[in-house]
């Protein structure tokens, strides 16, 4: 699924549990792991660098380290591209302060403008994170049939417990709002049928994968997806959750969030995010 | 405090009940014929008002809507807290979030939309002030109002056909959607400066404060407002009766946003309208609360509204076949062909560019209410005021139809 695996460091007190869960995925994976650093290379820490791969035990013949030299965002992303990197592993904080969040940091930025898939991991450990409860973002998006495959993939290969698909009604205010036109039996039809056309959605999506041994619910709600998935995330106590990218985001994304940004300002949980 | 008397407290609640029971009936029939609730409640106002009972039973209803002054008075209150009621839902149902994911697309759409029927509104207002009835003291700012009134697109009205028509969802719909919210924010801000361009002359706030004003209104209402709503809804759903909670105070902060908005010196129905923006694109109000709200504004205070504007003219002493004529025509073609461009502009196809031409052309709200605001104001005559309403009802049951057509066609 992954040949290349990048990991962002920046010798932080979370170098040591990133790479302990990256290590992880490149195994799962069967890829090969590329450490990208943007910063001066000095034999402290090079030295201090092979100490972690040397003892997270990592495949040399498969591992890679860059030492890049600029703007932190600008040559992460630049070195994906060069190694035609297929998915990013970033860690984030969960929330950012108010000036952090307008202005955006390393973290964020990357996953805004990533060329490839973006993995963030928010409480990186040591003794790695489980994805036991994956959830997809199933709602109608030119992306989601993208989404809902590389999803049921990834927890296929981390052998999820439990996958969920949850869908959105759009404007499903306004829609039952116009239908009070309508008899008290057709309303309860078109509540119904709203909730079944998301369900059928999926279905039709979901027919030609391959699920192997995977558990799946779809769940329909109401309301703007990004939010709804962040509630549900953190109802279910999910671990990862899975949501495509369609475009990249702005300043202005950021005055009025929507969608994805609004994720991107809580994160509820580990974000895999699957770019076009 | 003036209290009405025992008789004007009858008359007022039978006035009520009539515009309500008879905007029922009309609604009802509407439904058996496809056709959207607000064409019923229109012909009912039309019917209940001096064009046809006022014919037939001029007695009877120079009783129920002329006979006692200060029912009157009462009856228009409830009439302007259905405009704001009306413009505050008109609100709720903007999503931002719907308008940003279309994008570049929805807004050329719905600013070709706008720019061609304003222009040539303008224009044709401008040209024959006396033929088509707007105020030629006030020609500039009267043929402005005339080209946005015929500009504008009645949301609710075209969700609804787009959901009979199986396109709610798809990306036409969604298009078409996106570009009607755009239409009325648009509009709604263009209607401020417009309004304060005529109100400069009598010592209003002038055209710059104005349009500061609107606009830092709309920016601090979607930024700082709606982070404090954002702030207090979790607590007033958690905390405070649910639905009765948000319901009271929802409406309260409408009426406070309206008042607000007219004390600065833009009208009451701009701060109802922004408020209705900010409230519906927070997080916290549930799709049910919206739902609720549509039900209880929709089925209660819209009709009192449609139903009243038969009562305020005579449609059939005050047609001209010639100025209806002109304006339906004016309104339709240039509303379609801007929708039209404006989607091929965006690269949308032709057959579906033809399907947002005649979504857009949709009317049947906002534009009468526009109308109604010019007309009271003394910027239209009754018969431009009628073509408006005409061509509310042409476009809203032609919309469908036409629709359906376009979605057929093999091109």
């Amino acid at each position: 699924m992954y040949q290349k695996i990048a990991l962002a460091i920046a010798f932080s007190p979370r170098i040591e549990a990133l790479i302990a869960e990256v290590k992880r995925l490149v195994l799962l994976f069967d890829s090969e792991l590329i450490l990208i650093h943007v910063g001066v290379k000095t034999p402290e820490l090079e030295k201090k660098l092979t100490e972690l791969i040397k003892k997270n035990q990592c495949d040399p013949a498969k591992s890679k380290v860059l030492w890049k030299e600029g703007k932190p965002v600008k040559m992460i992303l630049q070195a994906c591209r060069e190694e035609k990197v297929d998915l990013l592993v970033a860690g984030a904080l969960k929330q950012e302060g108010l000036f952090k969040y307008y202005m955006g940091s390393v973290g964020r930025k990357i996953i805004r403008k990533s060329p490839c898939s973006v993995l963030t991991l928010i409480e990186p450990r040591v003794k790695t994170s489980e994805f036991s409860r994956v959830v997809i973002n199933g709602t109608q998006l030119e992306i989601t049939p993208q989404v809902i495959k590389h999803g049921l993939e990834f927890s296929k290969v981390v052998k999820a417990d439990q996958v969920s698909i949850l869908n959105e009604i759009k404007m499903y205010g306004l829609q039952m709002g116009t239908a009070s036109e309508d008899s008290e039996e057709e309303i309860a039809h078109t509540r119904r049928q709203l909730v079944q056309n998301e369900i059928d959605y999926v279905e039709q999506i979901l027919k030609d994968l391959d699920k192997g041994k995977l558990k799946i619910n779809i769940k329909v709600t109401g309301g703007k997806w990004a939010v709804e998935l962040a509630r549900f995330c953190e109802k279910t106590d999910a671990n990862l959750l899975v949501v495509g990218d369609e475009r990249k985001l702005n300043f202005f994304d950021r005055i009025f969030p929507h969608d994805l940004e609004e994720l991107l300002s809580t994160l509820p949980c580990n974000l895999l995010i699957v770019k076009k | 405090m003036e209290t009405l008397n025992h008789k004007e407290v009858i008359n007022l609640l039978l006035q009520l009940a009539a515009m309500l029971i008879m905007a029922r009936v009309f609604a009802e029939i509407a439904r058996k014929l496809k056709q959207p609730a607000v064409v019923g409640e229109i012909l009912a106002g039309i019917v209940l008002g001096p064009t046809i009972l006022g014919s037939l039973m001029p007695g009877f209803q120079e009783y129920l809507f002329g006979s006692h002054e200060m029912s009157n008075i009462a009856l228009d209150g409830f009439v302007q807290i259905s405009v704001v009621l009306l413009l505050f839902i008109a609100g709720l149902e903007v999503e931002l979030q719907i308008v940003w994911s279309q994008g570049k697309n929805a807004l050329k759409i719905a600013v070709a939309s706008m720019v061609l029927p304003i222009i040539a509104g303008f224009v044709v207002a401008y040209a024959f002030p006396e033929f088509l009835g707007v105020n030629i003291n006030d020609r500039i700012v009267a043929s402005t109002f005339f080209g946005l009134a015929i500009g504008i697109t009645a949301l609710a009205v075209v969700a609804r056909i787009l959901m009979d028509l199986n396109l709610f969802k798809t990306q036409t719909g969604l298009l078409i959607i996106a570009a009607a919210m755009i239409v009325d924010v648009l509009g709604w801000i263009v209607f401020s400066v417009i309004l304060s361009l005529s109100e400069s002359g009598s010592g209003g706030l002038g055209v710059w404060p104005t349009i500061g004003l609107t606009l830092a209104f709309t920016l601090i209402m979607l930024t700082i407002g709606k982070g404090l709503i954002n702030k207090t809804l979790p607590w007033v759903n958690k905390k405070m009766a649910w639905p009765g909670g948000l319901l009271s105070l929802s409406l309260a902060i409408c009426f406070l946003a309206a008042s607000f908005t007219e004390f600065i010196g833009i009208h009451a129905i701009f701060g109802a309208f922004i408020i209705g923006v900010a409230l519906g694109d927070s997080e916290y109000l549930t799709e049910k609360a919206k739902e609720i709200l549509h039900q209880f504004i929709n089925n209660i205070f819209a009709p009192i509204f449609f139903v009243s504007i038969g009562l305020k003219v005579n449609f059939i002493e005050s047609f001209d076949l010639g100025v209806t004529g002109v304006i339906v025509i004016v309104g339709l073609l240039t509303k379609y062909y801007g929708a039209y461009f404006g989607s091929r502009l965006a690269q949308v196809p032709r057959r579906e560019s033809i399907i947002v031409g005649f979504g857009l052309s949709t009317r049947g709200s906002m534009d009468i209410i526009l109308g109604l605001i010019a007309l009271e104001s003394g910027l239209v005559s009754d018969s431009l005021f009628i073509g408006l309403v005409i061509l509310a009802l042409v476009s809203s049951i032609a919309s469908g139809p036409l629709m359906g057509w376009a979605g057929r066609l093999k091109i």
